[in-house]
């Protein structure tokens, strides 16, 4: 059902109504994309620290290093360095990606391109914002805790994050805020699921709707569902560490009738693979319809794309079981996880196959959201290859837990959803804020972000399967992985390289929020409906509520005469 | 309005779908905890009475039942009668709740306390869950006790989903009841 959404809640006046409690889409958005850029930083330092220690074990991290490891003279002692690819992962994962992704394009977008004034429920648009702040909060005073954070990994597997494996507050903080960021999402994918389906605009059917809507509309459908998975998860461990319960302790710890460890893997991926989709399917969405827009043609099988991205997300639901073929599973149920894995090739080779028919012969515009673009389609090309060598039984028994697994899913959830990120941002700062970013830094920020990620994660791969197992403090007290220094050396420097041209990025955002001209309504001549009012959107957003009449992706047509090459989605199609 | 209704009513059925995973994924954990047990309970523990646990699933799908009639009420715009049934259900609500708590001390009564093993930790973990659920749910019936007047034009809608919710209580419930106590 379609229609639009004609109430809107008053203008707030105050200073904490506008921009603390604000049940504005557009603000919660901001909000989150904040908090995204804040953590990025965060998992970004501890990234550095990790690489230095596995480039360079035993040397000072430089300057940092003496201020936060005094006594070990600057050196990351083996404990911390376990809590820091624990929290890394954590905070990417959950604090980083997830915001900005989700909180911030899924608050930002979905309203704006749907033609409505908000969310379909603002005030649990504004709770779920300040739910994952109450479990930032968890998880930033974990890290000030007397035996420090948690350190099991971020898969957070039992026996290491029981008590016995991890002592002290820092884990069951861990769960607390997991679980506090649990109902944040779940508060937001309720909205979305039901701001989708009740307030797009009369005459905006489910095919016209944008591709990025159509990836966070699904993304907000696996969180309903998956979300609590892991809550359930993290609930029976916080018992475990904190009430006496035995759910995922097994042997002399829990004698009378023993738990199962293996239990805690299973539901963690269970939620845990369809989680990469729910990170990934909005960065999909948003590259779909950016591809379009800069090559200035329609999306090549829109409809097939929208449609392979939700055979992918309901195909996650039943692949869980390739993260565990090492867990002495029965041959027949790794093979017939093998074989589903498999099939998810199927549809990604479809939008894939269409991500390229796009640009095929397209009157490409190499604007900074496109290049990005560009960027998403080669990083994710790699990363899905490489999945194949960890879907399939007999390779993943050589390569798991190595680095090549690091490798990969750092090319599929980093690499691809962080320059997916950064499309959006470059692409939608204009609208957020009124004004243009400097396209000379983006396009320096772009190539010093591509060539040294291919670095570091490309290096990853090699080192991975020269057999460098991840997770090892300093993996070359084996004779057997000395040789893997330089290759170390080298993805170390380029993750320094890396984290130097984010400067450029944070550099460019800041002075253009103050500095930059002043945006157009629609300075990248793109058709959808949020280019259609001014920049940035007034409080309410239409005026009148839009009627669409035509899809997205409107570009080309030969019987345009308005000397425009797109045309709004408020335009009849111009027929010849 | 119609559009207001439907927002509420999608609303909560993906809110109870995520509940419905989360109580799911706690009882494919009992399922796998038994199903890999060669005794069930454990050596060394005896099942536990159904006595107390009959008279809560009693009072449980009364409380259901009284919740199911205020709907009825509404859309007759009989609110006495929903008021009396809102009370009813509320009343069985907390009595469902005294009734657990005296399961719970039962339980410690016989010596089987939270940290006795994987039988102990699903017993008194899963009926904690599903008793902070119930809560909320109370929470919910105040709630539509305090909304609860004819000049509200969304009053029904307001009650089906509260209805819902509580209904899904008192399924999980039953389902919890049939397969940690009977079978």
């Amino acid at each position: 059902m379609s229609g639009g959404f004609n109430e809107i809640h008053p203008e707030p006046t105050t200073f904490i109504s506008k921009y603390i409690i604000s049940f504005d889409h557009k603000v919660i958005a901001k909000q989150f994309l904040w908090y995204g850029i804040l953590f990025l930083g965060i998992g970004g330092i501890m990234a550095l620290l990790i690489r230095w220690t596995l480039a360079y074990p035993g040397v000072p991290f430089p300057i940092l290093g003496p201020l936060l490891f005094p006594d070990s003279a600057g050196v990351v002692p083996p404990d911390t360095y376990a809590m820091l690819f624990t929290m890394h992962g954590t905070i990417m994962i959950f604090y980083a990606i997830t915001p900005i992704l989700i909180g911030a394009f899924g608050n930002y977008c979905i309203p704006l391109m749907i033609g409505a004034r908000d969310m379909a429920f603002p005030m649990l648009n504004m709770l779920s914002f300040w739910f994952a702040a109450a479990s930032a909060l968890v998880v930033l005073i974990s890290l000030c805790t007397p035996l420090g954070s948690a350190a099991g990994g971020w898969t957070s597997y039992p026996t290491l994050s029981t008590m016995i494996g991890s002592p002290g507050s820092g884990q069951t903080l861990w769960c607390l805020a997991i679980f506090l960021l649990g109902i944040s999402s779940t508060m937001g994918a309720v909205n979305y699921v039901t701001t989708v389906i009740t307030l797009r605009a009369p005459g905006m059917g489910y095919f016209d709707m944008p591709l990025t809507v159509w990836g966070l509309w699904l993304t907000a459908i696996l969180n309903a569902i998956f979300v609590p998975v892991l809550g359930a998860g993290v609930m029976l461990l916080m018992m475990d560490r904190v009430m006496g319960t035995t759910f995922f302790l097994a042997g002399a710890s829990a004698t009378a009738g023993t738990g199962d460890p293996v239990l805690f893997q299973h539901v963690f991926w269970i939620f845990g693979h369809p989680e990469v989709y729910i990170l990934i399917l909005p960065a999909w969405g948003i590259v779909s319809d950016l591809l379009s827009f800069f090559s200035r043609k329609p999306a090549f099988g829109a409809k097939a794309t929208a449609l392979s991205m939700t055979a992918v997300s309901i195909l996650s639901t039943l692949v869980y079981g390739h993260h565990m073929f090492t867990t002495q599973m029965s041959p027949l149920l790794t093979q017939s996880f093998m074989t589903l894995t498999m099939t998810i090739s199927i549809p990604s080779a479809i939008f894939f196959a269409n991500w390229l028919g796009t640009i095929w012969k397209g009157s490409i515009r190499f604007d900074s959201p496109m290049l990005f673009s560009l960027g998403v389609v080669f990083v994710f090309g790699l990363g899905g290859l490489t999945g194949l060598h960890l879907g399939t039984v007999t390779t993943d028994l050589y390569l798991h837990d190595t680095y090549f697994v690091v490798g990969h899913f750092h090319y599929t959830m980093a690499a691809s959803v962080l320059l997916g990120g950064y499309a959006g941002i470059y692409f939608w700062f204009p609208k957020m804020f009124g004004r243009m970013m400097n396209e000379t830094l983006a396009k320096i920020h772009f190539w010093g972000t591509m060539i040294p990620l291919n670095g570091i994660f490309f290096g990853m791969l090699m080192v991975g399967y020269g057999g460098m197992h991840r997770r090892i403090y300093n993996p070359f007290v084996y004779e057997s992985l000395q040789r893997l220094i330089p290759i170390n050396m080298m993805i170390t420097w380029s993750a320094i390289l890396m984290g130097a041209f984010q400067i450029i990025f944070v550099w460019n955002f800041l002075m253009s929020l103050k500095k930059g001209p002043k945006a157009s309504n629609n300075p990248w001549e793109v058709g959808t409906l949020e280019w259609t009012i001014p920049s940035p959107p007034v409080h309410h957003n239409y005026d009148v509520i839009p009627v669409v009449k035509c899809g997205p992706h409107e570009f080309g047509n030969p019987n345009l005469k308005n000397g425009r090459d797109f045309q709004y989605q408020t335009e009849e199609l111009v027929r010849g | 309005m119609k559009r207001l209704d439907l927002q509420s009513n999608l609303a909560m059925t993906v809110t109870i779908t995520g509940f419905s995973m989360f109580f799911a994924t706690l009882m494919m954990g009992y399922a796998i905890y038994r199903s890999s047990s060669t005794f069930w309970p454990p050596m060394g523990f005896s099942k536990v009475s159904l006595t107390i646990p009959s008279i809560s699933t009693f009072l449980i799908l009364l409380s259901s039942w009284f919740c199911y009639q205020i709907k009825g009420n509404v859309k007759a715009h009989d609110f006495k009668k929903a008021r009396l049934n809102l009370n009813l259900t509320l009343v069985l609500g907390f009595s469902f709740m005294v009734a657990q708590s005296f399961f719970w001390s039962e339980l410690k009564a016989s010596g089987l306390y939270v940290d006795s093993g994987i039988f102990a930790s699903i017993l008194y973990a899963y009926t904690w869950i599903h008793a902070a659920h119930v809560l909320a749910g109370i929470l919910s019936l105040v709630y539509l006790s305090i909304m609860l007047k004819p000049s509200d034009d969304r009053m029904l809608i307001k009650a089906v989903n509260v209805e819902k919710f509580w209904h899904f209580l008192g399924a999980v419930w039953l389902m919890m009841f049939l397969t940690l106590f009977v079978y």
